[in-house]
């Protein structure tokens, strides 16, 4: 079979041969820390693969895969009066079943535990991540953070999306490394996206998941076709968002910096005396700031007055 | 004399792995995925992991599989850590408790420094007092904050009259679940032990404190856990930790093989222990003298042939893309039968499978998920 790899992306192929990829061998899905291999019977994820991974090249071969998902439906009765669908992985059953009609959020979700699960070459810090002139920066997941709308705003201006959801930090090469999923949105964050940037490439929401509604903004196609090339540690950002404040940038103690970073990170404890180094290290040599705001356009402007002070620092 | 090794079925080839490491060098790039996925499922992952690593060839495998053995390595290393650090706060808890407290399967194997402990993934931390002991060792569990699972009465009383541990405990630091016994078996089974056989033979481990049991008995605890248990499949692990238990003791240990048979025949544990060299030498190749295996066979009479296929069945180890097969599930329905029939006489065990049938359908109810959790 022909390698059909940068043949075709999921948003220019038909819907047929997504489907059919799901219902046959699989799709390859290459996030940058982990190629997924996906398979489904489940009729409503084709489309909605499409809407949020259009840039990801269509890819219905491959001898690897680092996770391999199936998304079945429930057999039984149940399939016709409230279908449910439940995560397989390599013939194991880690969650409970969904609804059928919330596939995708369960396939991000699943893949997103095993990625925490697995992936412990890495430290795997809990924030989103975005690049701009080889240099990360790195913003840790805080209750009421705005973290996601922060990443998805940042990326739809011309910064390189790395993730959402995983800093994922390699201690030996010192270097973060894309974990490219789509954006998960929640509630009011979708319509401050759409009213953000209209062209956002937003996938179907999903209304009462257990955060409410959820949608997905896909990743451009500039970040799918970089989606191994890594980036040096850049800033750390502690974003708050507070209604109706005016943008603040405070400079943060790096001790401080540190628990925020380690505590919050899936796999700190598992890396043991590797993942303590990583977080001093990157505490090191990345300034801290953290960021208040309400106001999306301007605190971008901020951030990106910044960065000429990073990347001189970071080049001292 | 050792019998040759027998010709070990083409899907099971990949185990020789954990005593050869070299051998993974050849593997091809879907062959390493599938033994991958497999071996994951299987708890073994972090076995492999730690064999390949101790023989110097992670960094000459393909960057992918190396990612995924170093990534596991780490995660088995820090399970094991928790289990160290558990025992040692138990050894606090327990200080002033009555003599002995001994170490169960895992923890006894990390308590030895055995080889299988290497990798070897722990779930949950097994100990074994006298049965007299355990209300005082309880009290001292939860007054240092153990306490035990919620279960409704009739569970409860599953455990106080009918098992041979009680209920498992939960720590709110400690995150591994602690699993109290005071036999290996539950004393109404038909195949049982005098927990006295035991405690009579125990040994020192490596940790002050805390005892292990004898190398025979280690084995045939092994075997009796595996052979005698409700679930058999996916647990080709339990195999290769006999397989381990079997190699290491018997290399320290000249009269090993004639002392373990004398021992399975004193506590009436022939036939699981027939069984279990039986797998272990036809799938993991494991040494042993021709007379012993010869014996053992012998001893499992007319009943070898129907229990060899259908243990043969059960634990043959599904393919990560296929369905498991329905030979397999009929045959895992048959030893369940077994098991249930062997564990308790029928005027306990109609009542207990009726209640555990209601119970999960009502569990099953309430665990219907309305919403969707998502990432936060």
């Amino acid at each position: 079979m022909p390698s059909d790899r940068g043949l075709l992306t999921l948003g220019q192929a038909g819907l047929q041969q997504i489907s059919n990829a799901l219902r046959g061998d699989g799709l390859w899905l290459d996030v940058g820390v982990a190629r997924m291999r996906v398979r489904s019977d489940e009729p409503s994820l084709a489309a909605q693969l499409q809407a949020v991974y259009q840039n990801f090249p269509l890819q219905t071969s491959s001898d690897w895969a680092d996770l391999h998902i199936d998304l079945r439906r429930q057999s039984g009765l149940r399939r016709w009066l409230a279908p449910q669908v439940r995560f397989f992985c390599d013939g194991q059953v880690p969650f409970d079943p969904f609804p059928a009609d919330a596939a995708l959020p369960l396939l991000e979700w699943g893949a997103n535990w095993l990625i925490g699960r697995r992936c412990n070459h890495l430290l795997l810090l809990h924030s989103g991540v975005v690049e701009r002139q080889g240099l990360a920066l790195v913003m840790p997941a805080l209750p009421g953070s705005g973290k996601s709308t922060l990443t998805a705003a940042l990326a739809l201006r011309g910064w390189r999306l790395l993730s959402d959801e995983f800093g994922a930090y390699d201690p030996g090469e010192g270097v973060f490394r894309p974990a490219l999923k789509p954006v998960g949105l929640k509630n009011q964050s979708i319509d401050v996206i759409r009213a953000f940037s209209p062209d956002a490439q937003l996938g179907p929401s999903f209304p009462k998941t257990r955060k409410g509604t959820v949608a997905h903004l896909a990743p451009d196609a500039n970040a799918v076709m970089r989606v191994h090339e890594t980036a040096r540690p850049g800033a750390v950002l502690l974003p708050r968002w507070q209604a109706g404040s005016a943008t603040q940038l405070l400079p943060v103690q790096p001790q401080m910096a540190f628990s925020t970073l380690a505590f919050n990170a899936f796999n700190y404890q598992v890396l043991g005396a590797v993942g303590f180094e990583a977080v001093v290290s990157l505490t090191q040599r990345c300034p801290v700031w953290q960021l208040i705001y309400s106001d999306l356009d301007d605190a971008l402007a901020r951030i990106e007055a910044l960065w000429p002070d990073v990347l001189a620092r970071e080049a001292a | 004399m050792n019998r040759a090794p027998a010709r070990i079925p083409a899907a099971m080839a990949w185990l020789g792995a954990l005593q050869q490491p070299n051998v993974v060098t050849a593997w091809t790039l879907p062959q390493w995925q599938r033994v991958l996925r497999l071996s994951r499922r299987l708890r073994l992952l972090g076995r492999l992991a730690e064999q390949v690593d101790a023989a110097g060839l992670t960094d000459q495998l393909p960057q992918a599989v190396a990612q995924q053995l170093r990534a596991e390595m780490r995660y088995s290393r820090w399970r094991t850590n928790l289990m160290r650090w558990t025992v040692e706060r138990l050894s606090e808890t327990l200080a002033d408790a009555p003599q002995p407290l001994v170490l169960l399967k895992g923890s006894a194997y990390v308590g030895q420094d055995l080889p299988i402990a290497a990798g070897r993934l722990p779930s949950d931390l097994d100990i074994l007092v006298p049965l007299e002991h355990i209300a005082a060792v309880q009290a001292r569990l939860v007054a240092a904050s153990w306490a035990e699972a919620e279960m409704d009465a009739h569970d409860q009383r599953y455990y106080r009259e009918w098992s041979h541990e009680v209920p498992p405990m939960r720590h709110p630091v400690l995150p591994l679940e602690l699993d109290l016994h005071h036999n290996i078996l539950p004393p109404v089974a038909q195949v049982s032990v005098k927990a006295e056989h035991l405690l009579a033979r125990l040994q020192p481990s490596l940790w002050s404190g805390w005892q292990v049991l004898h190398p025979f008995d280690q084995v045939l605890h092994s075997a009796v856990h595996l052979f005698q248990d409700s679930e058999a499949r996916d647990r080709l692990r339990d195999l290769v930790d006999l397989d381990g238990l079997m190699r290491h003791f018997s290399a320290a240990d000249p009269d090993f093989w004639p002392g373990l048979l004398a021992r399975a025949r004193e506590l009436r544990f022939s036939n699981d222990l027939a069984l279990a060299c039986h797998f272990t030498q036809h799938w993991l190749g494991t040494p042993m003298p021709a007379a012993a295996s010869a014996a053992l066979a012998e001893s499992m009479g007319w009943r070898r042939a129907g229990l060899l296929r259908l243990w043969s069945a059960v634990l043959t180890p599904t393919e990560p893309d296929a369905l498991p097969s329905l030979r397999q599930g009929m045959a895992a329905n048959v030893l369940l039968l077994r098991h249930h029939l062997g564990r308790m006489p029928l005027r306990l065990l109609v009542p207990h499978l009726w209640h555990k049938a209601r119970a999960n359908r009502a569990k099953s109810a309430k665990d219907l998920i309305a919403d969707t959790p998502s990432d936060g």
